[in-house]
């Protein structure tokens, strides 16, 4: 079946079983149930069992079924002992939570993975210039980037070699916009981005270097 | 450290894909994953008691037992399962650790048995988690204390070693008595001799008759004062010689002679001998009466005799501010009932309550309940206000005496539980900064494993040999390093710890201070001090900055030593880098440079960016 094409923000809107545990004024605790397995398997590029390896990793983690922002930068933030990864983890949050409403269920998550990890090139650059259009007008400014960048170099932390400059994101900032910006109007939009990388020996390479990751 | 939620890394490394169209160099390689391991599932017979996990779940912490190769021991190969004869109960709590990457301590279960199975299992104590940590180490305690109380009492039943000096003899027949004959006959001496003392002191006031020749009754004191003067004598003779003992053996005299038994005794002799010195004047004399009121400091000097003493006074020392808050709220309805006694009472003739504080004795009185009958109200405004003073004294005296005594018992616990929280977390912090510290070093040594292993795959090629690297990693381990690396690359930012990050800022400003110029191998020295720095913290990095230029310009090609034993290759790299690290030498295998950049020594950062992008320079441990 055809994979989610370049636009994804055509949502499938997954049905999910909701149950809700109400007891006496209690906090209501609402499981959420991933669709069948056989419904995943054609929604994405995943095997059976990679979805399975997925899925037990995803409840272990997260018992009710959904991701909040919080469990997600909890998780993301104990690969990245050294630095703050909250920001890019919330970056990241909002770029896998495609139906905008605050948490990330299983399909959400496996379908950005699918895109990930076993799309096309065009796909996953796609994915990429959505993470970094954070108010998803279909062009990246300057700001956003900046935002973008700052977060990623704060994941390195205070200790790095050379010392960590508070200029360094910007500059980075500039040279990207230097080299993706053709015709210097200020923003990069999808098809400069597109355009750009897909003339870039090293980020084609680097595209495809995650895809055995499952 | 992230092994606990290791299910999470594909994802991690999924959304790495953020930094691939901002990075400006090339990604370094992924490891590959050798085997593709088939998740099965394995079965632990536990003394009967069947667990089953997934091999990966184990596989989590490989330096264990059953994450590593050592299980292979334990695998019984007619049921096909891997059988241990060890307690099931507990290693319920074990297998948990590994699914869950928390430790648990179930506090019904024996510490020392815990301990003994967790070692059995190869799994270090300190990763108990937060929930349970504080008790495992509260019971840990207990039984430590317990088992040297066991040894002391043992070692005290000893004969003595012979190879003490006659100080520390001394010091060890005062502190336990009971550990020589001597030492016993001299702890009773003077036990009798501050009995006897003190109840001379007593009975010298008594009177005792009068004399023929005077009406008065005189005391016994005065009566037969030579035999209480020689008396006094023997006792304070006694008790000089015991502190000049206890003074010559003591181990530390300053700590002796601040310590609360030595202040008591020297109090309870100084008035024996400032009364020798001072001459019978009557000025004096009143003074020197005063004097022999600490006489009967004497008797605290039983509370080396007893250790209910000992324990009343630290009680007491430590409930010091509830006491104090008693003694305050007596205070405050002594004072209002004083002051409207006085008041009530004015107006009556001949009223004892001649001021407020005349009332403060009538109000002591009549709140505790005593009730003297000196002093009484007359009016029936002040009978009526004596009787509500008496019945609140009930109250006021009545209600915080319980819990004065419950604070007690609370407060000596909380300070002695606070005391231990206290301690531990220096060493909670310590632990979990070791923890970082590790995961950095980790880090450091994938990196250098990562080019160790290249090279001495073209090596073994060369020497045409099959590879054995040194005992693999587990995947998850060498991904997420692998992820981490990636990261770096994209900032064009390296990872160092604390130490390195000081070493270098303190070599920058030495830098900056000598306005030496580094060439463009930036890198190299780089390459050294994140090599190298860790074994030799302080010297290579401050040595850098001398060597850095003559370095440069002639860049020493070694030979690198063929290697042709396999058990140097199966090595450890901890074991073999340090033999080769002696001095840092760099021994590039492919350095390619760009046209020389000269960069500011402090590494304007915009320019060695551009340094890295036009230059492939692979830094290779120097060996």
């Amino acid at each position: 079946m055809n994979l989610v094409t370049n636009n994804h923000f055509v949502s499938l809107s997954p049905s999910l079983h909701a149950g809700s545990i109400a007891d006496e004024g209690e906090l209501s605790t609402v499981c959420y149930r991933p669709e069948g397995l056989d419904r995943l398997v054609q929604q994405t590029k995943f095997s059976k069992k990679e979805l399975q390896v997925l899925y037990r990793g995803f409840k272990n983690e997260c018992p009710s079924g959904v991701v909040n922002e919080e469990t997600f930068k909890n998780i993301y933030s104990q690969f990245f002992p050294q630095g703050d990864s909250s920001m890019y983890a919330h970056f990241l949050f909002e770029a896998f939570d495609t139906h905008n409403n605050g948490s990330v269920s299983f399909e959400d998550f496996v379908i950005s993975l699918s895109i990930i990890l076993r799309g096309s090139i065009t796909d996953k650059l796609n994915w990429a210039f959505n993470l970094y259009d954070l108010n998803k007008d279909g062009c990246i400014t300057r700001e956003e980037m900046t935002d973008i960048m700052h977060s990623i170099y704060d994941m390195m932390g205070k200790y790095t070699y050379p010392s960590m400059k508070d200029s360094a994101p910007m500059d980075h900032v500039d040279s990207f916009f230097q080299k993706m910006d053709k015709n210097n109007d200020g923003v990069v939009t999808i098809e400069e981005f597109l355009e750009t990388c897909q003339k870039d020996e090293n980020i084609m390479q680097s595209m495809h270097m995650f895809d055995n990751v499952i | 450290m992230a092994a606990g939620v290791a299910a999470w890394l594909p994802f991690a490394r999924a959304a790495a894909i953020g930094w691939m169209p901002v990075a400006s160099t090339p990604m370094p390689i992924p490891p590959q994953d050798k085997r593709k391991a088939q998740d099965g599932l394995i079965i632990l017979n536990v003394s009967g008691t069947k667990f089953q996990t997934w091999r990966n779940t184990l596989e989590r912490y490989p330096d264990t037992l059953l994450g590593s190769t050592e299980r292979d021991f334990f695998f019984h190969e007619e049921t096909n399962e891997y059988f241990f004869d060890r307690d099931p109960d507990i290693f319920r709590h074990i297998l948990n650790f590994y699914r869950t990457g928390k430790l648990h301590y179930p506090r019904q279960e024996c510490i020392s048995a815990y301990d003994e199975e967790l070692a059995f299992f190869g799994i270090i104590p300190e990763i108990i988690g937060d929930c349970c940590y504080e008790e495992y180490k509260d019971r840990r305690r207990e039984n430590a204390e317990r088992l040297q109380d066991d040894e002391e009492m043992d070692m005290n039943n000893d004969v003595t070693p012979v190879n003490l000096t006659f100080r520390e003899y001394l010091w060890r027949a005062f502190e336990n008595p009971h550990t020589s004959t001597l030492a016993l006959v001299f702890y009773y001496v003077t036990g009798f001799f501050i009995a006897i003392s003190v109840m001379a002191n007593v009975v010298e006031t008594v009177p005792c008759g009068t004399l023929p020749n005077r009406s008065k009754e005189i005391s016994c004191g005065d009566r037969y004062a030579l035999a209480f003067f020689c008396l006094d004598t023997a006792c304070v003779m006694i008790f000089t010689v015991e502190y000049l003992l206890r003074l010559i053996a003591a181990p530390s005299r300053y700590k002796f002679m601040k310590s609360v038994m030595s202040v008591i005794d020297v109090v309870a002799i100084m008035p024996y001998y400032i009364g020798l010195v001072m001459t019978d004047n009557d000025q004096v004399s009143g003074a020197f009466v005063t004097l022999r009121v600490f006489r009967v400091f004497r008797i605290f000097k039983f509370s080396r005799h007893s250790a209910g003493l000992r324990i009343l006074g630290y009680t007491l020392k430590s409930c010091a501010s509830e006491l104090g808050f008693l003694l305050f709220s007596l205070t405050m309805a002594i004072i209002i009932f004083a002051t409207v006694m006085f008041y009530a009472e004015k107006g009556s003739t001949a009223s004892k309550f001649t001021s407020i504080p005349a009332a403060f004795w009538y109000t002591i009185v009549t709140m505790t309940t005593l009730g003297y009958g000196d002093m009484v109200p007359k009016t029936i405004v002040g009978k009526v206000f004596g009787s509500i003073c008496s019945l609140s004294g009930v109250l006021v005296i009545a209600l915080p005496v319980p819990v004065i005594v419950s604070n007690f018992s609370r407060i000596y616990h909380q300070s002695q539980r606070a005391e231990k929280r206290r301690a531990q977390r220096k060493t909670r912090l310590a632990r979990i900064r070791a923890a970082k510290i590790r995961g950095t070093n980790a880090y450091m040594r994938y990196k250098q494993n990562g080019l160790l292993i290249d090279s001495l795959e073209e090596a073994s090629k060369e020497a045409g040999q099959a590879l054995v690297g040194k005992a693999a990693s587990p995947p998850f381990e060498s991904q997420h390093h692998h992820l981490l690396h990636c990261l770096e690359k994209t900032t064009n930012h390296e990872f160092v710890d604390e130490q390195t990050f000081q070493a270098n800022c303190m070599e920058i400003s030495v830098m900056n201070k000598s306005g030496s110029r580094a060439s463009s191998l930036s890198s190299s020295p780089h390459g050294l001090s994140s090599c190298c720095s860790r074994r030799h913290r302080k010297k290579s990095s401050f040595s850098l900055p001398s060597t850095n230029n003559q370095e440069l310009s002639t860049i020493q090609i070694r030979e690198r030593p063929v290697v042709n034993s396999r058990s140097s290759l199966n090595a450890k790299l901890d074991e073999t880098v340090p033999l080769k690290c002696d001095e840092p030498y760099i021994t590039p295998s492919m350095v390619s440079l760009s046209a020389p950049v000269v960069t500011s020594s402090d590494g304007d950062s915009s320019t060695t960016t551009t340094a890295y992008s036009q230059s492939n320079i692979v830094r290779v441990s120097a060996l």
